[in-house]
């Protein structure tokens, strides 16, 4: 029988990717929550346990331990759950990248592959994504989860930096095809600068920036209230402020000049968008103007959004790759990788290419006045590569090295599991080492 | 989630945004599975963006065409039905310019592909059966056992009888655990049939490792510790022509997906009550913890004493 097409499943903060290898987009993309019937999300999360066998509990209690039915198969999950968001409980299994709760993980996994991917577990391999720095500990249990309850027939963890570097060989301008460089992962919650050298993630010189999508389109908002944009619903006022950031936004190579242009030709630049209210079905217009270059400038100059928060992301990158080992340097400013959603701006990677190479410059240029002329430096090549699958980076990368052919050797077999247990999965095949 | 989907949901959700009609038609190559071991295939065709295809590939397909599947397939599909693919067994194609009236109705069809292609050896013993129950004097020898080896190891049988049609299930498990909790969850079936409102239900039956009489002589009987074999009993009111038939027939094809679903969940409920008792454990280890013992009492001279 031929080997039916991996798994591949990228389990975000905000977001779970999943589908097929092989394919250049995730099948399904939404949110990761879990809609139960157990009440909110109190700090145990799972079900509590009776004193007691349940059998011999008389009262009739509310937790799941003690029920008989089918409670534990009542729960929804990604848009379905929020749609029951009114009688059911949301809860996020995953938070800060990292899961939380395993109860609801691997419920959710259930649905995930039986309710959405209508795959029987085992007979796929899996390739499942995790955040860097994630402790082994995870990773045991999600293989544990794996093998034990899926039976599944491989599984691969991979670190999502890497894939997304891996996901970078598509773009032309990528000429080799290397496992070093600088990912910039940009998503909803958080924006983090990761950088890797052949393949290890070098976990000391990671730095996130607390900027990220949910920020910007707050900021959109906020920008389209103080100017008295009363035509959009309250109710409606994220959602639209959501779609502004994510169809007119763009990154201007000068601020200063982009304001004078508005003003001169304002027609040219202003746009307006058009939208129905949810409510009454009546349409309205909301003009677009300067927020449209405003908000991705928020990650080069956050003091216009933040008075807490003032390192611009140009710096941040320079500084993690100062920090890291001095070997690796020129590999990582040549290849600055984007990842996420909200990299996905116009001109986000030329500007932010032009910002590190503007620093790191005069950084070259001072050590040579310093040297008093002796000494001469070759320019450092700064890189930063965007292409079309920067938004789904990370499952596209799972996606291309799942199709390959030696992704099956690399995986860990349920039989291998069977032997040495879950600390199996503390040990990565491509890099032949403990990981 | 107590039943799964018959559907297929990742066909549904593409051909969704595809037919609508202020769709822009893109291109499309994508490769999806479903239960079973089944491939799909779904591709704009070279150049003609409008053009959608969709191809499907299954092991026992051959088998099917042999039990009429073509029949059923050309009265659900007529018009899309193409040459298959390359590599393929079955192939539809839609012309996106021109998808009929009632796309909706079109979409929920496709999306079943997988369900009505296995519908056809079910339609066949049904109506051999409802033939046969006219009859007064019905040749037993003229019933036929259909087999159909959907996936690696495991098969279902069908065979009409005058009065009754069987359905059998081979089993394979891979894991000893999971047999046995195949075990308990099917003698609850049997249970469950013992009450009053589910007396029409069909029987089911349990055998483990010992295949049923009906297919003692059926060549390519694995016998081992690991196989079971699941039997119902199907009467003409569960078969009833009409809706009944077509959820009857939805229900038993998925059985052995559902059956291996609710293993897997009751695995993962099980887990998850043994993770609430090892965090209730570690609080009752935390406060058995022994208190720290005060220091020693001194007098005001300095000398320690015991007390007794």
């Amino acid at each position: 029988m031929s080997r039916l097409a991996p798994v591949v499943i990228d389990n975000g903060t905000g977001f779970t990717k999943m589908g097929f290898a092989g394919n250049n987009d995730p099948s399904f993309i939404q949110p990761t929550v879990i809609a139960t019937r157990e009440g909110g999300s109190g700090a145990s999360g799972g079900p509590s346990v009776p004193s007691k066998p349940s059998f011999l509990n008389s009262s009739a209690s509310s937790n799941i331990a003690s029920k008989r039915g089918i409670e534990d198969l009542d729960f929804y999950i990604g848009d379905e759950a929020v749609a029951n968001s009114k009688t059911y409980a949301l809860n996020y299994p995953i938070r800060h990248g990292q899961i939380d709760n395993w109860d609801h993980m691997e419920r959710y996994w259930e649905q995930s592959i039986f309710k959405y991917l209508r795959c029987e577990p085992e007979d796929h391999s899996f390739l499942l994504t995790e955040p860097p720095l994630n402790p082994p500990e995870n990773r045991e249990n999600t293989a544990e989860i794996m093998f034990e309850s899926f039976n599944v027939q491989g599984l691969y963890i991979a670190v999502q930096a890497v894939l997304a570097l891996a996901a970078s060989w598509t773009s032309s301008k990528v000429s080799e095809q290397t496992l070093t460089g600088t990912v910039i992962d940009s998503g909803d919650g958080v924006t983090h600068v990761i950088p890797v050298a052949e393949g290890y993630v070098i976990g000391s010189s990671i730095k996130s920036v607390p900027i990220a999508g949910r920020d910007l389109t707050s900021f959109v908002q906020n920008l389209l209230r103080e100017r008295g944009e009363n035509m959009i619903p309250a109710e409606d006022s994220m959602t639209v402020a959501q779609r502004i950031k994510e169809q007119y936004s763009y990154v201007c190579p000068d601020i200063v000049k982009e304001f004078k242009k508005y003003d001169q030709e304002g027609d040219k630049y202003f746009k307006k968008y058009e939208g129905v209210h949810s409510v009454t079905g009546k349409p309205y217009t909301v003009d677009v103007g300067f927020e449209r270059f405003l908000a991705p400038e928020i990650f080069f100059n956050p003091e216009i959004a933040s008075s807490d928060y003032l390192t611009p992301l140009p710096e941040v990158v320079d500084t993690v790759v100062q920090t890291s080992p001095i070997d690796v340097r020129r590999g990582l400013y040549k290849n600055i990788v984007l990842s996420g959603g909200s990299t996905m701006f116009e001109n986000f990677g030329k500007r932010l290419q032009r910002d590190i190479k503007r620093i790191a410059d005069s950084r070259i240029k001072k050590s040579e006045i310093l040297s008093g002329g002796r000494m001469q430096s070759t320019p450092m090549e700064v890189n930063v590569i965007s292409h079309k699958k920067q938004r789904y980076a990370v499952w596209f990368g799972g996606s291309l090295l799942a199709s390959t052919g030696e992704f099956h050797s690399y995986c860990h077999t349920k039989a291998e599991y069977d032997e040495v247990g879950p600390s199996i999965a503390r040990h990565n095949r491509v890099f032949g080492t403990v990981g | 989630m107590i039943l799964l989907d018959y559907h297929n949901r990742i066909i549904e959700d593409t051909l969704k945004a595809r037919f609508h009609p202020e769709s822009k038609p893109k291109p499309v190559d994508m490769s999806i599975v479903d239960f079973d071991g089944v491939s799909y295939h779904l591709a704009t065709l070279d150049d003609q963006d409008t053009k959608l295809a969709l191809s499907i590939r299954w092991n026992c397909w051959s088998e099917l065409v042999q039990y009429g599947a073509m029949d059923v397939l050309r009265r659900d599909y007529k018009q899309w039905i193409v040459e298959s693919e390359q590599g393929y067994d079955f192939t539809l194609q839609f012309d996106l310019e021109n998808i009929g009236a009632d796309p909706e109705e079109l979409i929920r069809k496709v999306a079943l592909l997988k369900r009505n292609a296995m519908a056809a050896p079910f339609e066949r013993a049904f109506d051999a059966q409802s033939l046969a129950e006219k009859e007064d004097n019905w040749d037993p020898s003229s019933s036929q056992l259909m087999t159909i080896h959907y996936r690696d190891g495991e098969a279902i049988y069908i065979q009409n009888q005058q009065d009754r049609v069987t359905v059998i299930f081979s089993t394979l498990f891979k894991e000893e655990t999971d047999r046995v909790f195949a075990k308990v969850f099917l003698q609850e079936f049997v249970d469950a049939r013992k009450k009053p409102h589910l007396q029409n239900a069909p029987q089911v039956i349990y055998s483990h490792r010992e295949p049923p009489l009906e297919i003692r002589h059926a060549p390519g009987l694995l016998d081992s510790e690991n196989q079971g074999y699941i039997t119902f009993v199907l009467f003409p009111r569960n078969f009833a022509a009409g809706a009944v038939r077509e959820e009857t027939i939805s229900r038993i094809q998925i059985f052995r997906d559902y059956l291996h679903y609710h293993i897997k969940c009751s695995k993962a409920y099980m887990h998850s009550r043994m993770r609430a008792r090892v965090s209730d454990f570690l609080k009752v280890l935390n406060r058995a913890k022994p208190e720290i013992q005060a220091s020693e009492k001194k007098l005001a001279s300095g000398r320690a004493f015991r007390r007794v």
